[in-house]
């Protein structure tokens, strides 16, 4: 009877043990899954820029200069391969982008464009994308990590291996002092 | 310990998920009864009952037809909303259903695309979003052409971050799967009630049937109302926006929401109840019991309570950095105002204050303390800002404040008559008797934007019938606003149904209000008819007289 009673005990550990390993690694993919969507996100504001850029010159000639700090914090971006670097020139070509919308107010003739209004339609909502996927990356390492860490789970944690708690997305201290630049259309 | 909506999230769920079990102990209870009523009409033997494969039968037998009956309720529940509502696809080339993609796509990334999400847009001037799901598992969020054009981007990033978070959450399947349950036994209850001698209908189980009936009915509403404030809470969760939130449940609160447009069962999904009622705004048990709604306010005043948690902890990060900053100025430095685009700007001194050009009466204001607040409760602000500024262009101020801005009125002439008129909103309080010499005397041609407006109002109201299908529901005059002058409620009504314009009437007072374009678009409306219909003048004579007898 108690052979019975044992038995049953080590199956049940170690079906649970199979959900939880289950669990993490599928928490785990999902994390990298997100972290890459971030990608996807940055990957499709640095092709419409080229476009919006193109599209302004004309009725921009006086801000040549805020056009080429868009463009040059773009191309910086597009070619950074480090995560730092990667991390500091996204947070420069928004400063940058939100500069060049803040200058566009003042031509109302850029306002009348539904090419433009258009273009920068698509940049708020990427804009958005990039925010909400970095949010979405957050939670899913919030949730991963929780997993890891409750009890009992830690012990095991430990004893499958190759499951790191993945680190935060944080925002630079320079976006944080800084008011985030604001890329939304005025209200209609 | 603030209220943060991680944790509303979690209670009302566990809430909603014991109501719905208690539900479905309740429609047991309600088949048992009425088998056992049936069983005394055609004779099954009453200890058949006692049985348990009996009883297992009547589950099963239940069971199945429920989900029979389920199944083709909620079959084409998408299309049941493009046949009824006329709900279409959005159209890419148009700059504002590109928006609404753009939007859909937004909230699909913040919710790591766990489900495929279509939207639809409602052909209607109306202010309403409703979200529906059926079992061959398309999910659509419908929203209405009338809230697509006058939300800003915020507004409609946070309604339909609400109207996601029910199709996640499975909230409208569960709405459905309540609804089919329960409208198998009542219609079943009905026929059985018709076909019975008047005395039979006093038996104690058919009371009993009855009064459970019922009872399911109210907890039917207590969940849905718990669904409200859930989806509220999810969708600060999703767009981190509590005020974008809040605003557009304001401006919802104030608009047509779609009564005799939007209907068929359809209220329990939409993101405020079409059918405006007293009971939905109204707080107590009475009304608690019978609403499917919460109370707007309420659930206002939730959201501001979480943007103090949100803002406070955002002030809180930002203060190491600007630690020297803050030493050499003193603490007046300490005002944040939303801006027109939803970003907050600041600190500012209030001189800084009073310099903005964008700074109105219902600015969002947070003085550092804990609480954000629209710029004219501020005590320290008001005075400072707008009295001086209505001051300074010496402007004839009236005894009466705007019911929204709360600013003293300023005395104006309009075609020619006294009217009341805000400096800051544009509306305008107008007493009963003045409005036929105002409708009389349209002097000037209306601007295209009024004209094309009213032409819009009028055409939509002709086409669904709407006055007709308004005039079946009753009394829809809701209490928003107080009235300037005797400070009771205004009652929420149309002008007349002939005329659909909204406006807040004062019954005691004899006075109106009139928002911005109102009162050109009444005015509008009118003169357009008198020119095209001469036969219907009698209309106009009419409903003028209408107004100032009430």
């Amino acid at each position: 009877m108690a052979g019975w009673i044992l038995l049953g005990i080590v199956v049940i550990m170690f079906l649970w043990m199979v959900v939880l390993y289950n669990g993490l690694v599928s928490l785990r993919n999902q994390v990298q899954n997100a972290w890459k969507q971030i990608d996807v996100q940055l990957k499709r504001r640095h092709d419409l820029i080229p476009n919006l850029v193109s599209t302004v010159k004309g009725a921009m000639e006086f801000e040549q200069d805020t056009l080429e700090k868009v463009i040059s914090a773009r191309a910086k971006a597009v070619s950074a391969t480090s995560l730092q670097d990667k991390a500091v020139s996204e947070n420069m070509l928004t400063q940058a982008l939100g500069k060049l919308f803040a200058v566009m107010e003042n031509y109302p003739q850029l306002k009348s464009n539904e090419n433009i209004m258009q273009l920068q339609e698509e940049l708020t909502s990427t804009e958005n994308r990039i925010g909400f996927a970095r949010q979405f990356y957050n939670d899913l390492v919030a949730s991963y990590r929780t997993k890891q860490q409750v009890f009992p789970n830690n012990f095991f944690v430990n004893l499958f291996g190759g499951f790191n708690p993945e680190a935060y997305f944080e925002a630079e201290q320079t976006d944080r002092a800084v008011p985030m630049a604001d890329l939304s259309l005025r209200t209609r | 310990m603030p209220f943060t909506f991680i944790e509303i999230e979690e209670q009302k769920t566990r809430r909603i998920w014991l109501f719905f079990f208690v539900l479905l102990l309740l429609y047991f209870a309600v088949l048992a009864v009425l088998t056992v009523a049936l069983a005394q009409t055609v004779f099954i033997p009453y200890y058949a009952l006692l049985n348990p494969r009996f009883v297992l039968l009547l589950i099963v037998t239940s069971l199945t037809a429920a989900s029979i009956h389920f199944f083709f309720s909620t079959l084409g529940m998408v299309d049941f909303i493009r046949d009824n509502l006329g709900a279409l696809k959005p159209d890419p080339a148009d700059g504002i259903h590109k928006q609404l993609l753009n939007i859909l796509q937004e909230i699909q990334v913040v919710t790591g695309n766990r489900r495929k999400i279509e939207c639809r847009v409602i052909p209607t001037l109306a202010l309403n979003a409703l979200a529906a799901v059926d079992l061959r598992g398309n999910a659509t969020i419908a929203i209405t052409e009338g809230l697509l054009s006058r939300a800003t981007r915020a507004q409609l990033e946070a309604v339909m971050a609400h109207e996601a978070y029910h199709i996640l959450s499975g909230d409208c399947l569960e709405t459905t799967v309540a609804a089919s349950l329960f409208g198998l036994p009542s219609s079943a209850f009905e026929k059985f009630s018709r076909s019975m001698a008047p005395s039979a209908r006093l038996s104690p189980l058919f009371l009993l049937a009855w009064g459970l009936l019922k009872l399911s009915q109210i907890f039917n509403m207590f969940i849905s109302r718990e669904r409200e404030f859930r989806a509220d809470a999810g969708a600060v969760h999703m767009t981190r926006n509590p005020l974008a939130l809040a605003e557009v449940l304001q401006l919802l609160s104030r608009s047509w929401r779609g009564t005799g447009f939007i209907g068929n069962g359809l209220e329990m999904l939409c993101i405020v109840n079409p059918v405006a009622t007293v009971l939905d705004e109204t707080e107590g048990w009475w009304a608690d019991l019978m609403s499917t709604h919460p109370p707007i306010q309420k659930r206002i005043d939730i959201l501001l309570k979480m943007a103090h948690a949100r803002l406070s902890e955002q002030l809180v990060k930002a203060a190491p950095a600007d630690k020297t900053a803050d030493a050499a100025q003193p603490s007046e430095a300490a005002f944040h105002a939303l801006d027109p685009q939803h970003q907050w700007q600041g600190p500012y001194t209030l001189t800084e204050l009073c310099a903005l050009p964008w700074i109105s009466p219902l600015t969002w204001i947070n003085d550092g303390g804990p609480a954000i607040e629209r710029a004219w409760k501020m005590p320290q602000i008001d005075p400072v800002i707008f009295t001086k500024r209505l001051a300074e262009q010496e402007l004839p101020v009236s005894r009466f404040a705007c019911p929204s801005c709360r600013q003293p009125l300023i005395e104006m002439t309009y075609e020619r008559t006294q009217i009341e008129q805000c400096h800051f909103c544009g509306g305008a309080l107008v007493e009963n008797d003045r409005i036929p010499r105002i409708l009389a005397r349209t002097d000037g041609p209306p601007s295209d934007r009024i004209k094309s407006l009213s032409r819009a109002v009028m055409q939509e109201s002709q086409l669904r019938g709407i006055g007709r299908q308004m005039e079946g529901t009753g009394g829809k005059a809701i209490p928003l606003r107080n009235c300037p002058k005797c400070s009771h409620p205004m009652m929420r009504t149309f002008y007349t149904l002939a005329y659909p314009v909204q406006i807040d009437r004062c019954s005691s007072c004899g006075v109106t209000w009139f928002d911005p374009d109102e009162l050109e678009m009444l005015q509008c409306m009118i003169a357009n008819k008198m020119a095209a219909e001469p036969v219907a003048s009698s209309h106009n004579a009419d409903s003028p007289v209408k107004v100032s007898s009430s």
